[in-house]
């Protein structure tokens, strides 16, 4: 593993540092385009720290692991001109949803459904007062990839739920990817107003090659209660990265998941920041790779105030020659007593050129707290894949099962029974035919019996 | 039903059967036993299979078939079963799922149709009660937070499931109080029948008080060293193993 590593850091070091204004010109296209001032701005900021960056490189702190190869090869087209018909694209993930349709990144009402008294849709390029989780971009020399994504800086939305409403059925939002090699820089906001919930499921997807740079803000205000369920389709030409802040406020609830099927290359980071007392704020996820792709999910949760819970829970398999990141951290600052931290990270190699890395971090400063942290790495047991198959379970399908059950373990925790049966589906696909339909929910038979 | 002969067989190079043979008819029950090392856990994992359990002289017929070359699934489906001495834990696999999973997978090998959801849990609801079992095991991950009888009486519910020809029970009794014996006794007792026959593999006579065995084999050494009748047994518990380490020497 080590000497892979070692290749890596070679190869990207040497990435022509003038890379970044290729990258750069095809945002000049927007110059002139009457977007308002707050991101007109936001692109110049964005378009001058990339420029002076470049892409991250392994030399960077959080980047020593992450592949960005695939991302750097690929010629990603702004603005390619794909597009989908309505036929096309893929049936809701369930099927009483409303539905907001993005393609290449832009905004398609025409695409979507209505949406429920309660929620407001609002185009990005219409917000002309932006409230700072739209506009506030932390340190951009730190972060590339979300330079980039100032830099082209057009697409996206505002999504409003109004306080004390309960949104009943979920909401999909699609990114779909058409065309050839098309780049999209979305930036979305999910905004729970005071005491409000609401489902929202996010589905990445699309044939081919393309690149998705996201965006996006959540911010739960005061007693709201937001569930945030991401689905990355697989795709062996799709690179994905990702930015997802969840601010959180007073007593406000928020459970957050993804799953990646597959990609050339990802890197999904989430910030939970639970900026009053009394939050939980809880990210997880799952991953599957083969082949030579590449996961990173890079989480940071931020406790600024007393008693509040985060729980990162994450596992994902890896075959072949795939590599699989896990960056979390709990930082606890010091006004932050009686917080409630958890961590864990779990791989599965079937292959034995398969990686994973794993960088746990705990930074406290406050006394009268609570986290631990657990990551392990190892191969599938072989004394329960004998024991299966002993009980006359075929080899393939006994470790299929056994795959199946190490990673439905994360779905456990998930209080929405619609979206864990989505997600035990995508587990039993990437496993394929042999695994039967009628067990991908295990409790099934269980609750027939009693 | 199984007959094998002349069984040499290695484990990491090292050899541990030495030209065992040994023939089980049709509907008997017979004991193997032996002192630690001499082969009895081998003995099992040979017959169903294990990976790393390398046969390299002698042959196994079972059901007339040889099973030498078959994969642990493939001799399962023609009927052979192994209690484990020490069941594996599997989290986040339900006994139920891994009990319908398996028994559909033996059904599907030998050509019979797969039970549907209704049918697979009138016939294991049965079969708890049978075996005066609770359902609240089949909820949990297999064998997962069990207690050592747990793990052995869901040995005996996977058998009484499966219903194989042949059952091969290794060091069952160990790790068990008298009560779990007993139940774990009378679970296989009940499963005994003129065409379903058991080898029971253990270090101590005291199973062989609940199990009654037709015949009793001391093995050591890698090898078969004496045959006998239960009274076989009886002696072993009083004389201990020590003349045989002479014999074999």
């Amino acid at each position: 593993m080590q000497a892979a590593v070692q290749n890596f850091k070679t190869e990207a070091t040497a990435l022509p540092h003038a890379d970044a204004l290729l990258w750069l010109t095809p945002a000049q296209t927007l110059s002139g385009d009457g977007a308002p001032a707050w991101i007109a701005a936001l692109r110049d900021t964005g378009a001058a720290s990339f420029a002076a960056t470049g892409l991250p490189t392994p030399a960077w702190e959080g980047w020593q692991y992450t592949h960005l190869r695939p991302m750097a090869a690929a010629a990603f087209r702004f603005d390619a001109g794909g597009d989908v018909r309505a036929q096309d694209l893929p049936e809701t993930l369930l099927p009483d949803s409303h539905r907001i349709v993005l393609v290449n990144g832009r905004l398609r009402p025409d695409l979507g459904t209505a949406l429920p008294d309660g929620v407001k849709l609002t185009a990005l390029m219409d917000v002309r007062e932006p409230e700072e989780e739209l506009a506030t971009v932390g340190d951009l020399a730190a972060s590339p990839l979300l330079a980039l994504n100032c830099a082209y800086m057009r697409d996206g939305f505002v999504l409003d739920i109004a306080p004390h409403r309960d949104i009943a059925r979920p909401i999909e939002i699609l990114f779909v990817a058409a065309g050839d090699a098309p780049a999209a820089y979305p930036r979305v906001l999910y905004r729970f107003g005071e005491n409000s919930g609401a489902t929202l499921l996010e589905r990445h997807s699309g044939a081919g090659a393309h690149l998705t740079n996201l965006y996006a803000g959540v911010v739960l205000k005061q007693a709201a209660r937001g569930r945030y369920y991401r689905f990355i389709d697989a795709n062996d030409a799709a690179v994905h990265v990702s930015r997802t802040i969840v601010r959180s406020h007073k007593a406000s609830d928020f459970q957050g998941f993804s799953s990646v099927s597959g990609v050339a290359a990802g890197r999904q980071e989430f910030g939970l920041q639970l900026l009053d007392r009394g939050i939980s704020s809880s990210i997880g996820g799952i991953y599957m790779l083969k082949g030579r792709q590449s996961h990173d999910f890079t989480i940071l949760a931020d406790h600024f105030d007393e008693d509040g819970t985060s729980v990162q829970h994450f596992k994902g398999v890896i075959d072949d020659q795939a590599r699989a990141i896990f960056q979390g951290k709990i930082h606890v600052h010091r006004p932050a007593q009686k917080t409630d931290g958890y961590q864990s990270h779990h791989a599965l190699l079937l292959s034995d050129q398969a990686e994973a890395s794993a960088k746990p971090e705990l930074e406290i400063y406050a006394d009268d707290v609570k986290c631990s942290h657990g990551a392990t790495a190892g191969m599938l047991d072989t004394e329960a894949l004998f024991y299966l198959q002993s009980r006359g379970i075929p080899a393939a399908e006994a470790k299929a099962l056994l795959i199946r059950s190490f990673l439905n373990q994360v779905l456990e925790k998930l209080t929405h029974d619609d979206a864990r049966a989505l997600y035990a589906a995508r587990i039993a696909d990437w496993l394929g035919a042999e695994v039967e339909a009628d067990m991908a929910g295990l409790g099934m038979a269980e609750e027939d019996a009693a | 039903m199984l007959k094998i002969e002349n069984l040499r067989a290695t484990v990491a190079d090292r050899e541990v059967l030495k030209g065992l043979s040994l023939d089980i008819k049709p509907g008997e029950v017979h004991a193997i036993m032996g002192p630690n090392g001499s082969g009895k856990s081998t003995l099992s994992y040979v017959l169903s299979g294990r990976d790393g359990y390398e046969v390299t002289d002698g042959s196994m017929q079972f059901m007339g078939q040889d099973i030498s070359e078959m994969a642990p699934e493939e001799r399962a489906a023609l009927g052979l079963f192994l209690a484990f001495q020490y069941p594996v834990e599997i989290p986040g696999v339900t006994t139920t799922t891994f009990l319908k999973t398996a028994l559909n997978a033996i059904r599907k090998a030998n050509g019979e149709k797969e039970l549907d959801p209704a049918s697979f849990l009138k016939l294991q609801k049965q079969k708890l009660t049978e075996l005066g079992m609770s359902a609240e095991m089949l909820k949990r991950g297999v064998n997962v937070g069990f207690s050592g009888g747990e793990k052995k009486r869901n040995e005996v519910l996977q058998l009484a499931m499966l219903q194989p020809k042949l059952a091969i029970l290794d060091e069952t009794d160990s790790g068990l109080d008298i009560d779990a014996l007993k139940v774990v006794a009378d679970g296989v007792n009940a499963l005994r029948s003129p065409d379903r026959s058991f080898l029971i593999i253990t270090h101590y006579q005291r199973l062989l008080d609940y199990i009654k065995p037709d015949v009793v084999h001391v093995l050591a050494q890698g090898k078969i060293q004496k045959t006998g009748g239960p009274e076989l047994a009886l002696e072993l518990e009083k004389n201990g193993y020590a003349d045989f380490y002479g014999e074999a020497a």
